[in-house]
């Protein structure tokens, strides 16, 4: 019985493993490489299949919850998070890397990539939080240096496992000493064992402390949260186009995840001098994010400024600490996850046609593919927060609970991080509108393009999410709010 | 004859199908202006039905929809949906006698645009779709009871207009662009804020108007969000000192897109002063009385000294904008009755007389090919109607009597002299003022002898899509300056309430 329970909350790290395991295989079988694609494609949809059945149409429900791992709305909104993005990544793939050799390892790459993110997803320990982030970023590392001999791509993957290292080194560090002060990994026994109050945990205060401190900057690598964001750039413009994708929508959104799970305990623990804290993190996060982002001219450079300056925005969830504010977090977590992978993968289809990543390369796009121009427009205008996309449905959940965080429970100061967020999405509208002038409103060389009938597909899903939710966003909302009630149920509801 | 029929939403529903249609059309764009004009025209003759259906004094008969707003306004054709249930936003829409005129003028104003453009040869397909999204996006802001919805359309306005600048503006047009979006957007936002704190504030945890609108909030509260509305509002009105996206996108843009933007969306802000900010945060409208009534006289006078400095007789035309707008700032300030219903009006004929007057700088600008004020000269002796036309235009807009800008100008000033006696004498001056630049560019621009600065061999007359707009326009400005009563007894009703609201009735 116990075994079965096991097996259950494990079963789509399993399913995933088992065919990143046997792509190698089918690589060596097959001809045509592009139902390489398809194969990883199976599991991708099998799990989302299971995760909507269950979140939005309650046929099914998991009742399995092993010591290790966890089964609810919030470990099941962030697997459907990264496993729209790996849907999103892995059509869009076959394509753009049709001239490479070794497909089938880039496809069991992203696969383990997606197992390890699940995994964060779904831990309730912080050894299998850690267990997740290696496997994911150990497989990221490997993707971003896929094409070993383009100079760009080395130089990325080199940079991107320095960093990386480091920051787990920094998080293993700070669990060893999480683990010396309080003597359990357990997420929700550590929380307990602070709420206690014993002596104990009075005398080993600076340790928890500083073991918090160093956890929250190792993960705040993951996010790219400044002052942790400059390999972010580097990183997401040499990897091939749809792993930046996948990096920047799903990779970053589990830093998140262990982010909050964190969030769960060292909420008892010093609060107040923690919001200020991260607080100014999540402004200056968003801030400098879009500063730069502004200067840049080659465009998935942009896309990783604005993601630098996204992350800031969803930051801004921990310092209100309310559940409704963490329901904006996951809400914008899961809408930023489509905007930015649909925009990488634009960016990737008119790689297959050999047209560049520099913003010139967009003059005109409007002709040569209608489609590729308008879903960019629609995509940009989001992630500007424009309604009625999903953008502006996520960070009006977001904003507002920070208005009302300096309404009701909270200080007053918070106000200031809402309106920091609107001057950022209006900074960010500079830049998004130069590329949409660039598409609709310059004349550009070169005629029409075919778009690859996949990335076509991968494109419009990413474009169909975001106007679906953009419109009837209530679904969404409901859900997101439940998730955040079920793994914060201490916090105050934050709404009237 | 509407009962029972959901009407207008079906009028917001027929331009967003005739721009999917327009936008779809492929080769064929060249069909875009037939789509675009007969969805247009289908929403006016429907919004003008809802006109003569709309009951002046519902309580006496059963009319259409009809919601009573107890405290509130009371609205007609009202039609709720819920939308967004787990936040209580809801797709709510509703007229009254406030935004009935500027309802019936938007439909009106686009049909006229979008024949006044029939000419259009580069990307027909886009400019026709994205004059209907546009049309959508006003009559949205213009009939919508729901603060989230108010707020979508108010937004959606901005990308349309954004492209009509950017793709077929002027030789500036990228600037204007790109500035028109980001100001107005900071704008919005200023807006968006002060309306979540307001569902806050209210804990009625819906987005209705009516719900938030009957809250009560206290008296620091109200002076701060309603200043950050002010300045949201203000800025689209546009009111000094925020005035200067208005020039650039103004003159950039094509003249359709400058007879929407002028005759429509500066009415966004004045509605949404008189519709939420002022009958909401109504503590906060008193408090700052005086300074919306400052802000409302240098605009008047700051917006006509800019006018006499022109050269181009667009920039003219755009800012004589900012003067008359500030009327109804003005009329508004006064918060008396006469005033109030004044400051509708003004939008009204506003809308109406700069309409004409952006389509004979149109004119002007295609036939002679420059509207530069001194290269012109002697218009009158090559192209007689266009001059007939614009002179009466622009007569209309100096407020002669027996036009419709003179009514609604002479009740602002009227009541002004009620609230503040002598003090009258500031906006007066602008009256000489106004009257100046318009006769003096008459007469440089349309009188006198022929000029000789431009080959003036190959000008001809109005084409009929640009006399039918314009004669049209003129007709409808000569009617409701006769009888502006037809459009008074519509608003007055609903001025009566925001005073009782104000606690002023």
């Amino acid at each position: 019985m116990d075994l079965w329970n096991t097996f259950q909350a494990f079963t789509p790290q399993l399913i995933l493993i088992m065919f990143a395991l046997l792509m190698p295989l089918f690589d060596y079988l097959l001809k045509d490489k592009r139902l390489l694609s398809l194969i990883a494609l199976a599991p991708l949809v099998e799990i989302m299949v299971t995760l909507i059945a269950w979140l939005f149409l309650g046929i099914w429900t998991p009742k399995s919850q092993i010591d290790l791992l966890e089964f609810n709305t919030f470990s099941g909104l962030f697997m459907m998070v990264f496993i729209a993005v790996g849907i999103v990544v892995v059509l869009g793939s076959p394509e753009f890397i049709r001239p490479d050799r070794n497909q089938g390892e880039y496809y069991s790459l992203i696969l383990l990539a997606i197992t390890g993110m699940t995994l964060v997803a779904q831990a309730t320990d912080l050894i299998v939080l850690f267990v997740g982030l290696e496997i994911a970023g150990i497989s990221s590392f490997a993707l971003s240096g896929f094409r070993k001999s383009e100079k760009r791509s080395a130089e990325a993957a080199t940079k991107y496992f320095i960093v990386g290292a480091f920051s787990s080194a920094m998080t293993l560090f700070a669990i060893s000493l999480l683990y010396g002060a309080v003597g359990t990994t357990s997420i929700s026994g550590i929380g307990e064992a602070i709420w206690s109050g014993s002596s104990w945990i009075e005398e080993s205060q600076p340790i928890i402390l500083l073991g918090t401190v160093l956890l929250v900057a190792g993960l705040g690598f993951k996010i790219a949260a400044v002052p942790f964001h400059m390999w972010a750039p580097d990183v997401y413009e040499g990897a091939p186009t749809p792993i930046s994708a996948l990096l920047a929508a799903a990779s970053k959104k589990m830093g998140f995840a262990a982010l909050l799970k964190i969030f769960m305990f060292s909420l008892f623990f010093i609060k107040a001098d923690w919001e200020i804290a991260i607080a100014i993190v999540a402004v200056l996060t968003m801030t400098v994010g879009n500063l730069i982002a502004v200067s840049q001219t080659n465009i998935k450079r942009m896309l990783a400024y604005s993601s630098i300056a996204q992350a800031g925005y969803i930051l801004i969830a921990l310092p209100v600490g309310t559940q409704y504010a963490v329901a904006g977090a996951l809400f914008h977590i899961l809408t930023h996850a489509f905007m930015k992978s649909g925009a990488f993968m634009v960016v990737a289809a008119m790689g297959t046609v050999a047209i560049g990543e520099k913003l010139d390369d967009f003059k005109g796009l409007y002709r040569r593919s209608p489609f590729l121009a308008f879903s960019m427009t629609i995509l940009l205008l989001s992630l500007a927060g424009i309604p009625p996309l999903a953008g502006y449905a996520s960070k009006f959940v977001l904003f507002s609970s920070a208005v009302y965080g300096s309404f009701d429970p909270g200080p007053s100061w918070l106000i200031w991080l809402a309106i920091a967020g609107v001057l950022n999405s209006a900074l960010s509208l500079y830049y998004y509108a130069r590329v949409i002038k660039y598409m609709y409103m310059e004349k550009g060389q070169g005629g029409r393009i075919k778009v690859p009938p996949l990335l076509t597909v991968s494109v419009f899903i990413a474009l169909a999410m975001v106007i679906a939710i953009g419109v009837y966003p209530d679904q969404v909302i409901s859900l997101c709010k439940e998730a955040a009630r079920i793994a914060f149920p201490l916090l105050p509801l934050g709404l009237p | 004859m509407l009962e029972g029929i959901p009407i207008i939403s079906i009028i917001i529903l027929l331009p967003l199908i005739g721009a999917i249609v327009a936008l779809c059309l492929g080769r064929h764009e060249k069909y875009a202006k037939w789509v675009a004009l007969g969805f247009s025209v289908a929403s006016l003759v429907l919004s003008a039905l809802v006109a003569v259906e709309f009951c002046v004094n519902p309580s006496s008969s059963s009319s259409t929809g009809f919601h009573d707003g107890g405290d509130w306004f009371d609205y007609q054709f009202y039609e709720s949906y819920p939308w967004v249930k787990s936040l209580g936003i809801s797709y709510t829409v509703g007229l009254d006698g406030i935004s009935l005129p500027l309802f019936v003028l938007t439909t009106l104003l686009c049909t006229l645009s979008i024949l006044f453009s029939w000419d259009t040869t580069t990307r027909p397909k886009e400019y026709f779709g994205l004059m209907l999204i546009l049309e959508v996006g006003v009559l949205g802001v213009f009939t919508t009871l729901d603060y989230f919805t108010f707020y979508v359309f108010w937004e959606v306005v901005l990308i349309p207009m954004y492209f009509l600048i950017g793709i077929w503006g002027g030789p500036k047009k990228d600037y204007a662009a790109i500035k028109f979006f980001i100001y107005t957007h900071i704008a919005s936002l200023a807006i968006l804020i002060a309306i979540m704190a307001m569902y806050f504030e209210s804990g009625a945890g819906t987005f209705s108007m009516e719900a938030i609108g009957t809250a009560s909030y206290g008296r620091t509260f109200q002076i701060i969000v309603f200043g950050a509305m002010f300045f949201g509002f203000g800025v689209k009105l546009p009111m000094v000192p925020f005035h200067t996206w208005l020039p650039d996108a103004h003159v950039e843009a094509p003249t359709a897109g400058s007879v929407l933007l002028a005759g429509l969306l500066l009415k966004m802000g004045g509605y949404g002063l008189i519709r939420v900010a002022i009958p909401t945060l109504t503590d906060g409208a008193m408090d700052l009385q005086i300074l919306m009534a400052v802000i409302a006289i240098v605009s008047i006078l700051y917006g006509a000294i800019l006018c006499l400095a022109q050269k181009d007789l667009k920039k003219m035309v755009a800012y004589s904008s900012i003067s008359h707008m500030g009327f109804v700032l003005l009329g508004y300030a006064t918060f008396t009755q006469v005033g109030m219903v004044a400051g509708v009006f003004q939008m009204f004929a506003h809308g109406l007389v700069t309409a004409v007057l952006f389509m004979m700088c149109g004119v002007v600008q295609h036939h002679v090919g420059t509207r530069m004020i001194p290269s012109l000269g002697g218009l009158s002796k090559k192209m007689p109607v266009a001059a007939t036309m614009m002179t009466v235009g622009f007569l209309a807009s100096l407020g002669l009597p027996g036009l419709v800008s003179f009514a609604a100008e002479f009740m602002v000033l009227a009541s002004m002299f009620d609230s503040w006696s002598l003090w009258l004498f500031l906006p007066i001056i602008s009256v000489a003022i106004t009257a100046g630049y318009y006769l003096w560019a008459l007469q440089r621009s349309i009188f006198g002898p022929l000029t000789d600065k431009i080959d003036t061999s190959h000008v001809h007359d109005m084409n009929w899509y640009e006399s039918v707009p314009v004669g049209l326009l003129l007709a409808l400005i000569a009617i409701f300056g006769v009888f502006p009563l037809l459009v008074f007894k519509y608003i007055d009703p609903a001025v009566t309430i925001v005073r009782a609201l104000l606690g002023v009735g």
